[in-house]
């Protein structure tokens, strides 16, 4: 038993620690909880805690359910939002087999993996995601339109609002989990609110974004509202994505800084964006993984739908933010395709993998996009070699499935799993009818 | 003048005395005024008399006072022993001393001998030489830079001259040698820091700096040359700006480096290696205490405690680093119990064995296995799974723990003498070669000079080089057992009293280590080994001495547990047998593959355990070559022969048949053998199996019914058997025919033949002890409800008639290999105009094939079975990439004589070589097929029964992996990478096959 494990153990008996959630992510991305007492947990870090992994989406089949949580001592934190008395307190764990071979269903190890992959070249990747969503009153119900908690916009600060009360409780619920926030504000559609989180490597950014869906949906409740990460929830207000700055390092030094370049932006840095351009298509349907998530890619607005990269140029996929003087450590590349309801385990692991493709066969990058990507005629945008992204989910399983990238990075398990999954959704979804062709159709013939 | 001459300076005499070059000699020792003949014996007794007579005379005339040199040498035996010795040994030091002729002086010094040099002193000499106060807590140098890096060296090579000279004239013991090296290294990085202090200027005060040593240097244990590995901790003075006071010491510790590592006039002294921190190369040089321990706690890997093991504050502030090590220290005990120790252990152990560079890997003294690093590597392991509970075993230096594990019982006395042994004259070795050039080296030189030298070094002067190889031998050997001796040989102490081992290891300590070492039932594998070794008979005592070595081989297979369990089981079996216990005796590669394969196969354990008899089959040279169909077949037929009834007959083939199933499948697991080579073996025996049976069956037949048998008959391989692809599993798939004798009556000669063929199926298939052979003959006319034997002319006429296409497809399958060789040739012309048709595929047949294939998918695919991993129907399984090759020989064999083959991968060669598939599709195909092929097998070598899925069970999943060549904890990497190799071949057959 190392001493982090000791740390944990003494930290249960000091703050009186009655529950130990473990968590894990499943393939989609939902969070899994197991609860056990205080009491099993060194038996838990020495040999796993068992569990049936069949009942898990994508884990296992049956006849190999046998799966053991592993808690990562690191990621211990007690859950603030329990009230006085005995507290609870959670650990991300890592998924293995009986003979200790680690789970190819693990989006945790999918993440692990393609890091250690680029740590095997010397680079760290360090992400920083800015996450939207929406606040609604009352609880979602079949059928109905929700009601956002207001009728704010952008940067909008009413007195005594309840979307900025919110976020107060939000921030300091997730400050005493040692997440850091480093922005919040009101966003563009009504009820809309954005959270960014301190950069961070990308696999603790991960466990962060899974514990940051949980408190604002727990801060919710208690506030009596509901919050929801989904994509577009409306036709007529923005959608609520996860842009993510991403860079790489070597060592302590940003490898996406280069002084004197244009830009400030490094050979390595270029070669990583043309990775993700060259693959956007395919990886979308992990970054973007819903049927609704394509509705927020239709186009105007925050959301890209053109594989383009542009230097503080925000219609483009991939931007390119302003250099600040002396800031070197701090150049980095925003992806904007990316929506808050993905499993951000997968989505940072496609992208670096993509991003690393790009370092290794240093694809060139394309022309910069200059112009606001949506003013373009279609001619315009043929002319300057503009690639649509995948318009639909469907769309973009068909790349998805001739993608030897993806399969490479997600491994043959989650790769097979996912698409047999998005494939099912997709069919499911084809054959709603929905208010759109009522409202139009039924008037009429 | 030749007169003259002392008889001592002839010839003949110095070459007596060990001078190879006498002339030269002669007259340089003519220019030194004739010497003394005590003198010239003493230059005669070092190791190398030539280079040290000749450095003598450089150095004669280089010094300030070449009267006072041979004076000096001629009146004191000693100085002259040491100084002599060193000329002898080391160029490098001879060129010193020309360089710095003064100094020959310090070998005057006659407390050489006796004295150990105190560390405080040697410090201060060499904070001195920079012009450093050695009483100052933070000494700092007064010397400008570039003159205090050359002095550091002058006087670090002088302390090193004198250690030379104790090492090589006065036999001081290598640990004192190793010690006082590692001393030496101490105070020089000390003086390093005062240089250091000064280039970096006053600043450096408001930092306190701690350089920790690690590995050799840490350790006590230094060689004459090597990397020296630190770690540095700093601290803010006086709770100061820590980011500032990180900075400075971080000044401070890449400018030590510099100081001794750079070449100067007066050469370079060591590399500083700082790689041992940290996240290594990337992490930062300096870290504060805090920020050592955070790392400790959470990110470090057990290596990286290992290393702890030897941390050592030795320069700059030790009161920080005293505080580092208190505080770091205690984690090195914790580590054993972390989660995963058992296969960092092992990765780790791979690792010091796989990177020796192969031209070197016999002449390596620090890799490869019995190496330094794996001796080293071994007593580490050691005191990290039993330093946890005892404290006496936490020694740094590896000679002394290897005394305080043999003194707690934890390594037996005598293999703890040996190994010490071992270890000293490997280290020893080491330095002298090191000592020549001062040249880091651990790779021991092949010219005769050279080994002349070494071996004069360590005082083989009669016969040097072939002393030296024997002794060098002897260690080696020792050292290449060491697992077996520190490991595993205690063991047994825990359970069999084994005279004269006063100390013993605890049944609970013997359990710990088994459990290390990848035992899952230590209990069990106890109560194992004290039956094994329990009692005086002659079998006990041969086993107590083969089961260290066994247990080793077992540890490094799947299943250990099976294999010790396996081998209780056979030895019960044979006990006292001699055969067996010669064998045993001899420790050879036959036991190791016996171990093997008990501690891996199922398949083989059952096979061996009906007749433990077949151990046999597992020594001797060539033993593990699968026969060949002719020496079978004549074994089987002439035992045939000598048995009176039908039953009698078969089992004797039976056994034959297990016998070479054993032999095949040890060999499988036990030498290199392809998937290919498995089923051309197979396939032979099976051949030579039915042929015995259908003379067997013949005979049987006859006596009953009293009359020849009318008709010719033959049988037809099938399906993998025709394509010589049978797998462990395989039942053989088989359609007989019969052809009547000129005038012999129909009837009749229809009932006999189906009489012999079921024969052949009843014997084969009857319970037994042997394994029996499934033979399957459902793939005939009309399957199941057709005749079981059918005349050609039968054949002929159903084919004729009734053929539909998925007959011909299993007819590609076809190749006669029993009976009859004229009916074997007039079926292959019968059938071949049907599998090869002239004019390929109709585009009608195309689609009835692929609606077959469709349906087969759906239904022959068991209920539950997981698709991604079933070898046969799975998605790009041997199905899938056999019935698109087949596809294409139907559509094209009629044209293209190449694909009339029933092996797949020959047809997949004659496609790709007629432009029907493309190389990268072809290899795509080959790569799953290869694959699930092979998993197969594996997996019936691992559970003992035919399967067509990739084992559930945990344990078996990873044995298959083992089988497959994976290294332990990447079970489910092969998984992933064969759902991979059969997703893409799948890709190929949904283009090539399904034209999606």
């Amino acid at each position: 038993m190392g001493k982090q494990e000791d740390f944990v153990l003494r930290a249960l008996e000091e703050r009186d620690v009655r529950f130990v959630r473990l968590w894990f992510t499943d393939v989609l991305g939902y969070l899994k909880s197991v609860a056990i007492a205080p009491a099993e947990l060194e038996g838990a870090f020495t040999e796993g805690i068992g569990f049936d992994g069949s009942a898990i989406q994508g884990f296992a089949r049956v006849s190999e359910s046998d799966m053991l949580a592993h808690p990562d001592p690191s990621t211990f934190q007690i859950l603030p939002w329990r009230g006085d008395g005995p507290a609870t307190a959670r650990m991300f764990c890592d998924i293995t087999m009986p003979d200790g071979s680690a789970s190819y269903a693990d989006p945790r190890y999918v993440l692990k993996r393609t890091l250690q992959s680029a740590a095997e070249k010397g680079f760290t990747f360090y992400t920083h995601p800015e996450i939207e969503f929406y606040l609604f009153k009352g609880q979602p119900e079949a059928g109905t339109i929700p009601v956002p908690v207001d009728q704010s916009g952008y940067f909008d600060h009413t007195s005594q609002s309840h979307g900025s009360d919110f976020r107060r409780e939000a921030i300091t619920m997730l400050e005493a989990m040692g997440i850091s926030v480093e922005f919040s504000h009101h966003e563009g559609g009504p009820g809309q609110q954005e959270i960014d989180l301190r950069y961070a490597d990308a696999l603790s950014t991960a466990d962060n974004i899974m514990t940051f869906r949980t408190v604002v949906r727990e801060v919710a409740l208690g506030q009596g509202v509901w919050a929801s990460f989904m994509p577009k929830p409306f036709t007529e207000h923005p959608g609520s994505g996860m842009h993510t700055h991403v860079s790489l390092f070597e060592g302590d030094r940003n490898a996406f800084f280069e002084g004197g370049a244009e830009y400030q932006l490094s050979k390595t840095g270029r070669h990583f964006i043309a990775g993700i351009l060259h693959h956007a298509a395919e990886i979308t349907a992990v970054t973007n993984q819903w049927v609704n998530s394509y509705k927020r890619l239709i186009g105007g607005g925050e959301a890209p739908s053109y594989i383009s990269w542009g230097h503080n140029n925000r219609s483009a996929m991939v931007r390119v933010p302003m250099y600040k003087p002396n800031k070197g450590q701090s150049t980095r590349v925003e992806l904007r395709t990316i929506d808050a309801a993905c499993n951000p385990y997968l989505a940072f692991a496609v992208v670096l993998a993509a991003g690393m493709k790009g370092l290794e066969n240093e694809y060139e990058l394309p022309r910069e996009a200059e112009d606001d990507v949506w003013s373009l005629t279609d001619r315009e945008r043929q002319a300057l070699g503009l690639q649509q992204l995948p318009k639909t989910l469907y769309e973009a399983i068909l790349v998805a499935e001739k993608s030897e990238l993806l399969a490479e990075t997600l491994g043959e398990h989650v790769y097979d799993f996912f698409l047999r999954n998005k494939r099912q959704e997709w069919e499911e979804y084809r054959g709603q009818v929905s208010a759109f062709e009522r409202d139009r159709m039924l008037p009429v013939i | 003048m030749p007169r003259q001459v002392s008889h001592y300076l002839s010839s003949g005499n110095l070459a007596r005395l060990g001078f190879q070059d006498t002339e030269v000699a002669a007259a340089t020792l003519g220019e030194l005024g004739s010497p003394s003949s005590p003198l010239v014996a003493i230059l005669g007794r070092t190791a190398d008399p030539d280079m040290a007579l000749q450095t003598l005379a450089r150095l004669h005339v280089a010094a300030p006072d070449p009267g006072a040199l041979l004076s000096a040498l001629e009146e004191d035996e000693g100085t002259a022993m040491r100084l002599l010795s060193v000329l002898g040994m080391s160029e490098a030091l001879g060129d010193h001393l020309v360089r710095h002729p003064e100094q020959w002086h310090e070998l005057q010094d006659p407390t050489l001998g006796s004295t150990r040099p105190p560390a405080f002193a040697v410090r201060a000499g060499l904070i001195r030489a920079v012009g450093g106060d050695p009483q100052d807590a933070e000494p700092t140098a007064t010397v400008p830079y570039a003159e205090a890096a050359d002095a550091l060296r002058v006087e670090y090579r002088r302390v090193l001259l004198r250690l030379a000279s104790r090492d090589l004239a006065h036999h001081v013991g290598m640990d004192d040698v190793a010690a006082e090296l590692a001393e030496l290294a101490a105070g020089t990085l000390d003086a390093a820091l005062a240089v250091a202090r000064a280039k970096v200027g006053p600043e450096s005060a408001t930092c306190r700096l701690a350089v920790i040593a690690m590995g050799k240097c840490g350790g006590h244990e230094l060689n004459y040359v090597s990397d020296v590995d630190v770690i540095f901790v700093a601290e803010a003075v006086d709770a100061g700006d820590e980011t500032a006071a990180l900075r400075i010491a971080t000044q401070l510790a890449a400018t030590l480096i510099q100081v001794c590592g750079d070449h100067t006039r007066e050469g370079t002294i060591w590399p500083v290696d700082a790689n041992l921190r940290p996240e290594g190369k990337n992490g930062p040089l300096v870290r504060t205490l805090a920020s050592h321990r955070g790392y400790y706690e959470r990110w470090a890997k057990t290596w990286e405690f290992q290393a702890l093991l030897k941390a050592r504050p030795v320069a700059g502030d030790l009161e920080l680093g005293q505080a580092y090590v208190d505080s770091i220290g205690p984690m090195v005990w914790e580590a054993a119990g972390r989660e995963g120790f058992v296969e960092d252990v092992q990765s780790m152990r791979r690792r010091v064995l796989d990177h020796i560079p192969a031209h070197e890997a016999q002449r390596q003294l620090k890799l490869g296995a019995g190496g330094l690093r794996d001796v080293e590597f071994a007593v580490q392991l050691l005191q990290m799974v039993h330093g946890r509970t005892d404290e006496t075993v936490r020694a740094s230096t590896t000679l002394s723990a290897l005394a305080d594990l043999t003194s707690g019982g934890y390594i037996g006395r005598e293999d703890g003498r040996t190994m010490h042994e071992a270890y000293s004259f490997l280290r020893t070795f080491e330095h002298r070669i090191q000592l020549y050039q001062l040249r880091r080296t651990h790779v021991v030189p092949e010219d005769a000079d050279s080994l002349r030298r070494l071996g004069r070094s360590l005082g083989h002067l009669k016969y040097p080089e072939s002393d030296l190889e024997k002794d060098w031998r002897h260690h080696r050997r020792e050292a290449r057992r060491l697992h077996e001796k520190l490991f595993y040989r205690p063991l047994l102490a825990a359970v069999a009293r084994i005279p004269g081992d006063e100390a013993r290891l605890t049944t609970a300590a013997a359990q710990e280590r088994l459990a290390a070492l990848g035992y899952v039932d230590p209990v069990a594998a106890l109560r194992h080994l004290e039956a094994l070794t329990s009692g005086l008979s002659r079998t006990a005592s041969i086993q107590k001495a083969l089961l260290p070595a066994l247990l080793s081989w077992f540890a490094d297979a799947p299943d250990p547990d099976a294999g010790l369990f396996g081998f209780r089981r056979i030895s019960d079996a044979l006990g006292s047998t001699p055969w067996y216990l010669t064998m045993l005796r001899d420790e050879g590669e036959t036991a190791q593959r016996l171990a093997q394969v008990l501690a891996t196969s199922r398949f083989a354990t059952d096979l061996l355990e009906r007749e433990p008899e077949g151990v046999k089959i597992l020594g001797g040279e060539g033993a593990l070559r699968p026969a060949s169909r002719e020496a079978v077949q004549a074994e089987m037929m002439a035992n045939v022969s000598r048995r009176d009834t039908a039953e009698e007959a078969v089992r004797s083939i039976r056994a034959i048949r297990r016998r070479e199933l054993l032999r095949i499948s040890a060999a499988d697991l036990c030498v290199p053998f392809g998937v290919a080579e498995v089923g051309y073996a197979l396939t032979d025996l099976t051949d030579a199996t039915l042929e015995a049976a259908l003379a067997i069956a013949t005979t049987s037949v006859e006596r009953e019914r009293k009359r020849d048998l009318p008709t010719r008959m033959a049988i037809i391989a099938m399906g993998r058997y025709g394509g010589y692809e049978m797998g462990y599993g395989s039942d053989a798939d088989v359609m007989f025919v019969h052809d009547p004798h000129e005038g012999a009556d129909p009837q009749v000669a229809s009932s006999m033949a189906v009489a012999v063929a079921n024969e052949v199926r009843r014997l084969l298939a009857q319970p037994g002890t042997d394994p029996a052979l499934e033979v399957d003959a459902d793939l005939r006319p009309e399957g199941k409800q057709g005749a079981m034997v059918r005349t050609l002319d039968a054949y002929a006429a159903y084919y004729a008639k009734w053929s539909a296409v998925w007959e011909a497809q299993a007819l590609l399958r076809a190749e006669p290999v029993v009976g009859d060789p004229g009916l074997k040739q007039r079926f292959a012309e019968l059938i071949d105009p049907l599998r090869y048709p002239e004019g390929g595929l109709s585009h009608h047949d195309l689609v009835e094939i692929r609606r077959i294939k469709a349906r087969v998918e759906d239904e022959r695919m068991p209920r539950g079975a997981d698709p991604a991993t079933h070898f046969k129907l799975g998605r790009g399984g041997l199905a899938d990439v056999e019935w698109t090759i087949q596809v294409l020989q139907l559509q094209h064999a009629g044209a293209v004589p190449g694909l009339r083959t029933t092996k797949t991968l020959e047809a997949l060669d004659a496609a790709v070589a007629h432009d029907l598939l493309s190389d990268d599709d072809a290899e795509t195909l080959c790569e799953a097929w290869v694959l699930a092929s092979r998993a197969r097998n594996a997996t019936v070598l691992v559970r003992g029964k035919p399967s067509d899925q990739l084992p559930t069970d945990p344990r078996e999943r990873a044995a298959v992996a083992r089988v497959l060549g994976y290294e332990p904890g990447e079970t489910t990497e092969m998984v992933n990478d064969y759902q991979r190799a059969t997703r893409r071949a799948h890709a190929v057959v949904d283009r090539v096959f399904w034209q999606d």
